[in-house]
């Protein structure tokens, strides 16, 4: 999952949009379509942009950044093997070359993946890019001292598991080669199709190892993008940016970088971020958010005001919000019972609890409704849009219980989008119709997430969510109900317990596939094959819905990220 | 504060400056204003209590969800004029939820004042048993509680919250719970303020006095210093429960408050705050209620002090009477 | 001044104490907190085994006493650390390293503390002439105009809460109105008539929410003086109203201002966490919220340990403040 390294939680009052660490796709070459929301007349360079943020820009390194896809203000700075398409709606879900010429070429299986640098590549000092720096990069991430990137370089490289870093174990990863200075070569223990989406993350950044800081290297990372970094002041509390005059665009056909210069202010409350961008005062007017959406008052405020209503950018991300049942726990052994829960759900006032129907769409399928997820429509426990409590007492009743029946739901108590109070009442009080009694179990933030990832302590009902690492069913769908992946003595995210030969075969099968396309089909079919198993309930994923400041241009939003991509505005 | 303390024994309090009527009708106007504040205090405190009875009358509770009534396009707004009052709805709908705001004020009202009262009570009683022991004691009974009450004002509430969690077991009552865990971390401020206050009115004669005749402290307490420490903590008192209620507030979100779908105006404050502009009366609601039983309270406050000291009363106007022009 | 020598040592000790209590009971309260920190740091996506090589490498498998221990090492002889590609130095008093970011804590610490104070001495002085002003005028002017709207405006910033206020304050004056920018903390070594402009609003918002307490203190606290005997005799001797309220009446009101000032002058240079979310002033109360809920250790107890310091450094000057107002109270 996707989680934004920062756990975005105010204490008390502060209500807290939904926060990504990551997420931005610069639109490429292509923006001629003219389909950005906010693009009225052609972009120039120049300018300031100014980013209001809530959430800081923490560990500003890419070995300690979890990003889908690179990350939005981080992708300014960092380049990476591979990248996201910066395009508008589905065709930026498409994986594309950033430093490497293609995106991958892979052996038969798909063990064994060779990247070509392009030439011509710079850092912000005039120095030549090259592949050893890569590699070393990547083996930095592995060192504990920089742990907070995503888990499928430790999972996926020959030889990786137990391996500690370049400062305590100088002999590196010998399953990285750098023939040349413009080859690298991955070697992998299991076919994984999907590399080339793996290699859009920070860590596949080059660090130059004669640069490298360690843990101080996030006050000052050498750039090889558009981008470098001035100031980062307090952990990314404030961060900016200014032209890495050594970039060339000749070699980097996604990033438009048209500002001169990026301001990243955070630790805003999230409705004064909006505040600001709606009144567009001053710099506010050439302002941008990457982390905050609007709430649903400021929904029911923009969407009267045409003015405003133009300025709203609608984006969506891979993610589902759900219920997750542990069949390990009475009585949701009993498919029944999950099969009644699933058809007494009301996903309308679900949907309201989050934010409406503008900021929600109901799910029913658990990858996300995205042709590149392989999105197969299927409703397995027809509920309608309020629930079919008459159909899930008859299979209460066929479970034995006749007279209803009293189960407790486990949530999270800070407020915001997905696992809070909010949805719990919701679903609370939906499920009185059917004769479910609910009651409520809300936990402290940290307290839930160790509960529900542990295989010893997981609740049998409770809420959780998901989110993309990259647009493709893999992520999605493995952790979650690969048997191989359930951890006994860590975290767990295979919630539902599933250890299933059928399921885990057909995921080695597809991780096979060099054919994207061809994947995302099969992980369609997949998803619909679990369904039927009632693990869990699908119940909304997420559209984002964001401000920008009134002299913002071209705005680009993909698929992949479902905001907009800060290397494509333009504040001129 | 505190030298007006000694008064207490001082005769002839009677020969002030203004006019027997004049100065009856003023303290007749500060009663009064005291029994009407009295009169809305002893109104809220049936309002909670009478809660399921008032939301009967109405015809409807505070958890059930009423989708229809919000407009999920834009938010979930309330739909209709004046947040969807009507006469199912009295006050309107919750945004979001449809949920009926008349029956979750009323409700509300329950935990709020209950939590906040009881809080309230816990911090005088420990406030003013700390407070006097400090300024009583010797020198190391007074620097040790000092210290204490140092290091719980400096506890941040997170803290001190998440310590409590880890240590009460899930099955105690949350209401009181709560109610405890307020006036457990917020009781600094009144142990200060007595300590303060008892440490002038100690250096007064009459205290001396006793302490000199071989009275125990406690008599000493009772019946020298708690007369002269009412003003300053019931003073404080009144304007403690907005704060707690405050503190219950965010203690909800950290998962020591009390559970939802229990409603409470802290709660309610702290979701209605973004709704101000949109759906204004969600927001004024909540405010307005507690602004009422701040300014009730309060002037009860007064109230109750005057009682306790009668004298004081009577003769504060001295001052402010005759020679109030004088500033010409 | 021997006095003086001897409270300001007792005190110096008291504070020591008190800190170190602090720093146990914090250490101990994380101990017992659900939320593994190794995970926390790590990702949630961390193997069991890389969450054991980030647990060594936070030294997180020693046990409590002996991570105390090093701590307390740190605080008195400074300690050395390691980047990974080279060693530096965190010299004493060294609280430690955030498990977040590796980044020293007291620079983090020093890095925020000029927004908690520019925040809190800044409103201090507004509440205080808010409040004591509004305590002033209920006492010696009651039932005027001007005073009943005053009594009325601060009953009712104490009755709302503080993240209401601000809000309504932001939105009003420099959303619609436009009268100034929106918040952003400036520091005042830049520019100072910036930060005051800046600093406005969140000065407001937290005066608001304390001016009544100081107002009811006040007043009741200078009723008590007026009906005082010896006020009537310096009436009797046609002692000017302005000098008996100046300077006799307030000054018997100085004692409990001066106490519950300093409680909240120290508390709230953690406590203001809502104000400063709310205006995006990157000071103490924020952090510490986001370091406790991150489970860092190290931040934590360096925030509460500075917390705690200026509680105990506000009583102090109360002590010794309100020793200069009443001469009969002696300084312990």
């Amino acid at each position: 999952m996707r989680h934004p390294s920062d756990i975005a939680r105010r204490a008390a009052a502060a209500s807290v949009g939904l926060v990504l660490a990551a997420g931005a796709a610069a639109c490429g070459p292509k923006d001629n379509d003219a389909k950005g929301s906010a693009g009225d007349s052609a972009p120039h360079k120049g300018g300031t942009l100014t980013v209001l943020n809530s959430e800081p820009q923490t560990d500003f390194d890419p070995a300690r950044l979890y990003t889908s896809g690179g990350g939005n203000v981080p992708s300014l700075v960092f380049r990476t093997l591979t990248t996201r398409n910066r395009e508008n709606g589905a065709a930026g879900a498409k994986v594309v070359p950033d430093l490497a010429t293609d995106t991958g070429r892979p052996s038969e299986n798909a063990t064994v993946w060779t990247y070509t640098l392009k030439k011509g590549l710079k850092y912000e000092d005039g120095t030549a890019i090259t592949s050893a720096d890569i590699k070393y990069g990547i083996e930095r991430s592995f060192a504990p001292e920089l742990s907070g990137g995503a888990p499928y370089l430790r999972d996926w490289l020959v030889g990786a598991a137990d391996y500690q870093g370049p400062y305590k174990d100088k002999k590196g990863l010998s399953a990285i080669e750098t023939p040349d200075s413009r080859t690298i070569v991955f070697h992998l223990n299991k076919p994984e199709g999907e590399f080339p989406y793996l290699a859009t993350q920070t860590q596949f950044t080059p660090v130059p190892k004669a640069k490298d800081t360690g843990t101080k290297y996030a006050q000052h990372p050498v750039s090889s993008g558009p981008y470098k970094v001035v100031s980062n002041d307090n952990d990314g509390e404030h961060l900016v940016l200014v032209r890495n005059t050594y970039w060339s665009a000749a070699t980097d056909a996604e990033r438009k970088a048209y500002p001169d210069k990026v301001d990243v202010r955070s630790g805003l409350d999230s409705s004064v971020i909006n505040q600001r961008l709606s009144a567009s005062q001053g710099a506010d007017a050439t302002a941008v958010t990457t982390d905050t959406n609007l709430g649903p008052a400021e929904l029911a405020k923009v969407t009267g005001d045409k003015e405003l209503a133009a300025r709203v950018g609608t984006g969506h991300f891979g993610y589902t919000n759900y219920i997750a049942f542990n069949p390990k726990v009475k009585p949701f052994d009993n498919a029944k019972v999950r099969q009644a829960i699933s058809y007494a759900v009301d996903r309308s006032s679900v949907i309201n609890a989050a934010g409406g129907s503008a900021l929600a769409e109901a799910a029913t399928t658990f990858l996300p409704n995205q042709k590149s997820f392989g999105y197969t429509p299927y409703d397995l426990f027809p509920a309608g849009r309020t629930g079919n409590a008459a159909k899930a007492k008859e299979l209460l009743a066929e479970a034995g219980y006749k007279n209803g029946l009293t189960v407790t739901l486990t949530h999270s108590n800070s407020k915001g989008f997905e696992t809070s109070p909010e949805i719990a009442t919701a679903l609370q009080d939906a499920l009185k119709k059917a004769g479910i009694t609910v009651k409520l179990q809300g936990l402290e933030d940290n307290d839930y997430r160790d509960k529900i990832h542990s295989v010893k302590t997981e609740p049998g009902f409770f809420l959780a969510h998901w989110g993309a690492d990259w647009p493709s069913g893999g992520p999605f769908l493995a952790p979650i109900f690969d048997g191989r992946q359930i951890v006994k003595d860590g975290a767990n995210f295979n919630n539902g317990l599933l250890d299933d030969k059928s399921v885990n075969a057909e995921i080695d099968a597809i991780n096979k596939l060099t054919d994207l396309d061809a994947a995302a089909k099969r992980w369609g079919a997949l998803d619909e094959k679990i369904g039927a198993r009632a693990l869990t309930v699908p119940l909304f994923h997420p559209v984002y819905k964001r401000l920008v400041g009134k002299d913002i241009r071209n705005v680009v939003i993909s698929d992949w990220t479902g905001v907009l991509d800060i290397s494509q505005v333009a504040v001129k | 504060m505190s030298e007006a303390l000694v008064a207490v024994e001082v005769p002839g309090a009677s020969a002030s400056g203004t006019s027997g009527a004049r100065q009856f009708r003023r303290r007749l106007r500060a009663q009064r204003a005291a029994l009407v504040a009295a009169a809305v205090v002893a109104l809220l405190a049936l309002i909670a209590v009478a809660a399921p009875l008032l939301t009967a009358i109405e015809g409807q509770d505070p958890t059930t969800y009423h989708p229809s009534l919000v407009d999920s396009a834009r938010g979930g707004v309330p739909i209709g004029s004046f947040g969807g009052a009507s006469a199912e709805h009295w006050l309107g709908v919750e945004p979001q939820t449809g949920r009926d705001l008349f029956a979750r004020l009323v409700y509300g009202a329950r935990v709020s004042l209950g939590v906040a009262l009881g809080a309230t009570a816990v911090q005088i009683l420990l406030g003013v048993v700390v407070g006097i022991t400090a300024a009583l004691g010797n020198r190391w009974v007074d620097q040790l509680l000092s210290r204490i009450s140092d290091i719980i004002v400096a506890m941040p509430l997170m803290i001190m919250a998440l310590a409590l969690l880890a240590v009460v077991p899930g099955s105690f009552p949350r209401p009181v719970l709560v109610a405890l865990i307020i006036g457990f971390v917020a009781w600094g401020t009144i142990a200060k303020i007595t300590r303060a206050a008892t440490l002038t009115l100690k250096q007064l004669d009459y205290v001396a006095a006793a302490r000199l005749s071989g009275w125990s402290t406690l008599r000493i307490a009772r019946r020298e210093l708690l007369p002269g420490l009412a003003a300053p903590v019931i003073t404080y008192a009144a304007l403690m429960v907005p704060v707690n209620i405050g503190i219950e507030a965010s203690l909800s979100f950290l998962g020591v408050g009390v559970k939802p779908p229990t409603p409470s105006w802290g709660q309610m404050l702290s979701s209605a705050d973004v709704w101000y502009q949109a759906a204004p009366q969600y927001l004024l609601l909540p405010a307005g209620a507690l602004f009422v039983t701040v300014l009730a309270l309060t002037v009860l406050g007064d109230g109750v002090r005057t009682a306790l000291d009668p004298r004081t009363a009577s003769r504060l106007r001295v001052g402010t009477g005759h020679k109030g022009e004088a500033k010409a | 001044m021997t006095g003086f020598t001897g409270f300001a040592l007792r005190r110096a000790v008291g504070a020591i104490v008190t800190l170190l209590a602090i720093s146990v009971i914090v250490y101990v309260v994380f101990y017992a907190t659900p939320g593994d920190v190794a995970q926390i740091t790590c990702g949630p996506r961390c193997s069991p085994a890389q969450v054991h090589q980030v647990a060594q490498q936070l030294k997180l498998d020693d046990p409590l006493y002996v991570r105390y221990w090093h701590f307390l090492q740190g605080v008195v002889a400074g300690q050395d650390y390691s980047t990974g590609t080279s060693v530096e130095r965190c010299s004493a008093p060294c609280l430690g390293l955030s498990y977040r970011s590796d980044r020293q804590v007291m620079q983090i610490i020093l890095g925020k503390l000029p927004v908690s104070l520019s925040l809190v001495l800044g409103a201090m002085v507004l509440w205080l002439l808010l409040g004591v002003g509004t305590g002033v005028l209920s006492a010696w002017r009651r039932g005027r105009l001007t005073e009943r709207a005053l009594t009325g405006v601060t009953l009712a910033g104490v009755a709302t809460p503080s993240f209401v206020i601000g809000l309504v304050l932001m939105i009003v004056v420099c959303g619609q109105l436009e009268l100034l920018p929106f918040p952003e903390y400036v520091p005042l070594s830049a520019d100072p008539e910036q930060w005051m402009w800046n600093l406005l609003l969140p000065w407001l918002t937290l005066a608001l929410g304390e001016a009544a307490y100081f107002a009811r203190l006040t007043r009741a606290s200078m009723l008590e003086t007026l009906a005082e005997d010896h006020i009537r005799t310096f009436r009797a001797y046609g002692v000017g109203e302005r000098s008996i309220v100046g300077r006799h009446a307030l000054r018997g009101a100085l004692a409990p201002i001066i106490a519950l000032n300093a409680n909240d002058v120290g508390a709230m240079v953690g406590g203001a966490v809502l104000t400063e979310t709310l205006f995006g002033l990157p000071g103490i109360g924020q952090e510490l919220v986001h370091a406790v809920n991150v489970v860092d250790l190290p931040v934590v107890v360096g925030m509460v340990l500075v917390i705690g310091f200026f509680v105990v450094l506000a009583n102090a000057v109360a002590d010794v403040l309100y020793a200069v107002a009443d001469r009969r109270v002696v300084l312990t």
